[in-house]
């Protein structure tokens, strides 16, 4: 028994050491997925935005920059949060270039899965995923999947997650779906108290920290996804949902603009 | 530092902030007009520290030593030798304005007033004394002993040197002080709202269950606990009322309206962990 599981999973780990995938989108988060699926013996092949043309070095030298989609890919990856009509153009690319069977996994932080589906012509292959910069490495991620998902999509979904070490929750197809949404409103009020000078930006990561236990401070998190992420999630869901609960504080898009927290008095 | 300490108020968060106090070698007069609540509260500093020379944490000297330190009062002009007085009543703005008229009139003009509030404004509990610009903020967490952080508000009126004092003594405490403006929530009670709020929006939008938040938190964000889990351990009436006081005090500003899932859990008794059932059950209750 465990010699017929042990060949099995031989056979497994080299249809996946042949196994392609494709990963186009924005930095840093290409490079995240890249180095992540390479780990787990697949061949990647990456892409980023125009504006983001070739940034960075992989650890892995197996991982290539290929501006062209290659037709034996089984998994394309899309992460596109901020320039959603850049996402549009990936998608449309992708689905040209890619047999029908091939599955895409695209990031529906700022637009749904379904909406994103509605550009493709088969758009059955694409499901939605949670994708922020500081979110890759976790161990769980959200799936969306939409109206038009087959069976046979997620049942590809799930292997392929299984197999770089992740597991799966399942959630409905909304903008910002669960993590992505509570996060950017939790540095969005740290924002909000910020522009009213309530506390020093370092207190209010440590008094969240040892106030209520939170992994980190709304402001090393806003830090580690990037503020130009957040802004997007946060209008993203303000254009969704019509509330304006979801209004980014101005501070926040300026620090977005400027790159910089604040300015030392 | 300071020799004495008057602590008003014996429930959870006077008698833990005594039992710090008692244990950084300060001398504490616990008030509290309810004796059987004094009494109370010295058991419960006991057993506590008890546990902790059970764990190694403390020595029978320590504890001995400092439990003779923490000496209970039934009477509030006991408390004027104090150089500051930490008030840890229950949260109503009328009996804490009147508390501190009384604790200002026993009182030198030079000793510290300081609220443990968590959300009443300390400009309005300030404003029942003569001097405001000694009247402060300083807000523990439970567990008092344990919980590091102390939120030192500052006043519309309070004074900085009011501020250094609170500061040095949270310090001596051994605790992080953080100074912060006299806002609703402060910052801990506000930065947090949205880990609550949006959780109950999701829930109610179904994008995904009770179950499925919680662990979507816990594994892809890395938290010590579920949005769900953490409202059933605080108490859904607690939770709910924190909220609601944000909601008043921003005058109906968005991000802090209430969600009428809470609302109905709480109108049906589902507290959470206390009642044996909030988002999730907790033991078999008949």
């Amino acid at each position: 028994m465990a010699k017929t599981k042990k060949r099995t999973r031989q056979i497994r780990e080299r249809e996946q050491a042949k196994a392609k995938v494709y990963v186009i989108g924005e930095s840093p988060m290409v490079e995240e997925y890249a180095e992540l699926c390479s780990r787990h013996g697949y061949g990647v092949l990456v892409d980023w935005n125009e504006q983001q043309k070739g940034t960075t070095s992989f650890e892995t030298a197996a991982i290539k920059r290929s501006r062209s989609v290659p037709p034996d890919t089984s998994v394309a990856v899309e992460l596109t949060n901020i320039d959603v009509e850049q996402k549009r153009t990936n998608l449309e690319r992708l689905d040209k270039a890619l047999p029908p069977t091939a599955a895409i996994l695209s990031s529906s932080v700022t637009v749904t899965a379904t909406e994103q589906s509605s550009w493709i012509r088969y758009r059955n292959r694409l499901v939605g995923i949670s994708a922020l910069p500081a979110l890759i490495e976790r161990p769980l991620v959200e799936v969306a999947p939409t109206v038009f998902s087959p069976k046979e999509t997620l049942e590809v979904v799930r292997r392929f997650f299984q197999s770089i070490g992740k597991e799966l929750a399942f959630v409905q197809d909304r903008v910002g779906l669960v993590l992505p949404r509570i996060l950017c409103q939790i540095i969005n009020e740290a924002s909000f108290a910020l522009q009213e000078e309530v506390a020093l930006p370092q207190d209010l990561d440590t008094a969240m920290k040892l106030g209520t236990n939170y992994p980190f401070g709304p402001i090393e998190w806003a830090d580690r996804i990037g503020l130009k992420q957040v802004v997007a999630v946060l209008s993203a869901l303000e254009r969704d949902l019509q509330e304006d609960r979801y209004r980014s504080s101005p501070l926040l898009r300026q620090i977005a603009q400027s790159g910089v927290w604040w300015k030392q008095a | 530092m300071i020799k004495h300490l008057g602590v008003v108020g014996a429930g959870t968060m006077g008698a833990g902030i005594a039992q710090v106090a008692a244990l950084s070698n300060i001398d504490v007069a616990l008030y509290d007009i309810n004796g059987t609540l004094l009494r109370q509260a010295l058991e419960r500093i006991k057993a506590d520290f008890k546990r902790g020379i059970e764990k190694g944490k403390l020595t029978q000297e320590q504890t001995t030593e400092a439990f003779s330190r923490i000496h209970p009062r039934t009477r509030l002009s006991d408390l004027s030798h104090a150089e500051i007085i930490l008030e840890a009543a229950i949260e109503d703005l009328r009996i804490k304005k009147d508390l501190f008229k009384h604790l200002e009139s026993d009182t030198k003009p030079s000793t510290l007033l300081a609220s443990n509030t968590s959300s009443l404004s300390i400009t309005a509990i300030a404003s029942a004394t003569q001097i405001p610009e000694r009247v402060i903020g300083m807000h523990f967490f439970n567990p008092a002993p344990i919980m590091k952080l102390v939120e030192v508000v500052q006043g519309q009126k309070t004074s900085q040197d009011a501020v250094q004092r609170a500061i040095d003594l949270a310090r001596h405490f051994g605790k992080t002080p953080v100074v912060v403006k006299d806002t609703p929530g402060f910052i801990v009670n506000r930065v947090a709202r949205p880990f609550y709020g949006e959780a109950l929006r999701l829930l109610g939008e179904n994008v995904a269950s009770v179950e499925e938040i919680d662990r979507i938190v816990k594994v892809e964000g890395g938290f010590a606990m579920g949005p769900f889990e953490l409202m059933d351990h605080i108490g859904l009436d607690v939770n709910l009322s924190a909220t609601q006081s944000m909601y008043d005090q921003f005058f109906g500003e968005p991000r802090y309206r209430p969600h009428p899932i809470q609302k109905r859990m709480v109108e049906s008794g589902m507290l959470g962990k206390k009642s044996g059932q909030g988002f999730y059950k907790y033991a078999e209750e008949k």
